[in-house]
């Protein structure tokens, strides 16, 4: 589903987040991407949704060449992809519901389209009963949840989620890792760049970890670090 | 559905952008105003001059009454002056009623003049400005003729204050175009700015940059006919108050009082301002959507 090619990316500061990174994802895979602050995670989820061009290699999401794309076009693959934050980036001044479906809304779905899959998602990530609350009024769980449903309501294939533990506690960051394994099994392409220890071994998915832009390490069944 | 959701986005950032809301809708107003003040100008000096007549015509007066035979020689001797394109004698009874006509309703002439008090005419159409004034003066040592007239420098004088008026005009209302763009561009800004998680969520979820847009340039809108509103309506009362004034107290001054006539006037004055308006939050939305992913 996803493919890089010898990427490399140097921004503009003469920083160098990645360099020659080859990977591959299959359709439906679980993947952590683990490593230090600074190794190039963020960079490398980024560009799958094309915040970032790579400054040389190829990336490639659904056989598309994301670099080859037109402005024109991004909107169409960002449709595909849901993006998931440390930071919630959620609208203050809207509802739970509200937020869900405004990412319906721009696509211009009806009235009954947004309702019902709006309605759906909250379910799912167990927030039905607080769909009429503003996100100030909700637990840091319970928001990284609205943003959830927020990148899942139009069912993408693929799901991408940046430190989506970083402001929780560890209870809390289990119960989301088991939401996106939940999300996961619902045949939707996960990738999760985290920090948590615990989290990766627990869950003992593919790894890849990164230090200074290379893959230093791709393991089935991984944990967060072979070192003891 | 969208359209309800565009409407309600715009008016939210109307309002957030508070005071400079406010701001550039003060000087979209001003600038309109002034605009519209000068468009009226113009268009009442026009009529103004085309009613002071061509300015290649000098009128003859005969105060007593005259005969076919008269008449016609002294027309005959007019058109054999030098420079003299082309002849027409007035008949004081026919310029009479077409006074009375003219004037109908706003002078009760009736009432103050039994008689009629205006001379026969002869204009003269000259064939070229330059020789207005010679032509007159040739007309003028006939011995039959009463009195000379030409319109030569009134007109003259009315096209140069026209000229005039339309150069400043143009000036000002280029200058206030200018400040009020730039204001209506910050005014936007301030809520793009204001908005840029909305505006990066958006994007992420795959808006494209023609649905982010809208909201903005119908803020824009929203800026444009609010100040076209207000702009209008002040020139209407002031516009009404100054005219009815002027033709009480200068009857003979041409106005233009025509509905159509200002109704297109002042729907000028109503497109520009929701032009600036959209052009405004175009140019303010833009230059920020490239900036963001």
């Amino acid at each position: 589903m996803i493919a890089l090619t010898s990427v490399s990316k140097v921004y503009p500061n003469g920083v160098e987040a990645l360099s020659g990174v080859d990977l591959y994802i299959g359709k439906e895979e679980f993947l952590f991407v683990v490593g230090p602050t600074g190794s190039g995670k963020s960079t490398l989820l980024k560009m799958l949704y094309r915040e970032e061009l790579p400054t040389s290699g190829q990336v490639s999401v659904d056989r598309i060449n994301i670099g080859e794309l037109k402005p024109a076009q991004v909107p169409f693959l960002r449709r595909n992809i849901g993006v998931v934050f440390q930071d919630y980036k959620l609208l203050p001044l809207r509802t739970v519901y509200e937020n869900v479906a405004f990412a319906l809304r721009v696509l211009g779905a009806s009235r009954t389209q947004i309702r019902r899959q709006t309605t759906q998602v909250l379910d799912l990530v167990g927030l039905l009963k607080k769909a009429n609350c503003l996100p100030g009024e909700l637990s840091g769980g319970e928001q990284q949840r609205t943003c959830i449903a927020r990148a899942i309501v139009n069912n993408p294939p693929l799901l991408i989620a940046d430190e989506p533990t970083g402001n929780l506690d560890p209870a809390t960051s289990w119960e989301i890792i088991q939401l996106l394994d939940k999300i996961n099994k619902r045949h939707t392409t996960v990738i999760v760049a985290t920090h948590n220890k615990a989290i990766v071994d627990g869950m003992r998915k593919r790894v890849i970890a990164l230090e200074s832009g290379r893959i230093i390490r791709d393991q089935q069944l991984g944990v967060y670090s072979n070192v003891l | 559905m969208s359209f309800e959701f565009f409407l309600k986005e715009a008016w939210t950032g109307f309002r957030r952008a508070g005071v400079m809301s406010l701001v550039s809708l003060v000087i979209i107003t001003v600038s309109l105003t002034v605009f519209g003040t000068f468009l009226l100008a113009i268009f009442n000096l026009g009529t103004m001059v085309s009613s002071v007549g061509s300015k290649m015509e000098v009128a003859a007066y005969v105060d007593k009454q005259i005969d076919d035979y008269t008449g016609n020689t002294l027309m005959l001797e007019l058109s054999k002056i030098e420079g003299v394109e082309k002849v027409k004698f007035i008949h004081r009874d026919e310029a009479w009623a077409a006074f009375k006509k003219d004037y109908e309703g706003r002078l009760e002439l009736g009432d103050i003049v039994k008689e009629n008090p205006l001379p026969n005419a002869f204009v003269i159409k000259v064939k070229s400005p330059d020789l207005v004034a010679i032509v007159a003066k040739k007309v003028s040592n006939m011995p039959q003729i009463d009195e000379v007239r030409f319109s030569g420098n009134l007109a003259d004088r009315l096209n140069k204050l026209l000229e005039a008026v339309r150069l400043a005009g143009f000036i000002l209302v280029t200058l206030l175009i200018m400040a009020t763009l730039l204001i209506v561009v910050n005014t936007i800004r301030l809520t793009v700015l204001s908005r840029q998680t909305d505006i990066y969520i958006m994007k992420l979820v795959g808006a494209t940059n023609s649905f982010i847009k809208w909201p903005f340039i119908l803020e824009g809108i929203i800026i444009g006919v609010a100040g076209s509103c207000v702009s209008v309506i002040i020139l209407k009362f002031s516009y009404d108050l100054v005219s009815s004034r002027i033709a009480a107290a200068l009857p003979f001054i041409p106005l233009i009082t025509s509905k159509a006539a200002l109704f297109w006037i002042y729907s000028g004055v109503a497109a520009l301002g929701i032009l600036l308006g959209i052009i405004g939050a175009y140019i303010s939305v833009n230059a920020q959507l490239k900036e963001s992913v």
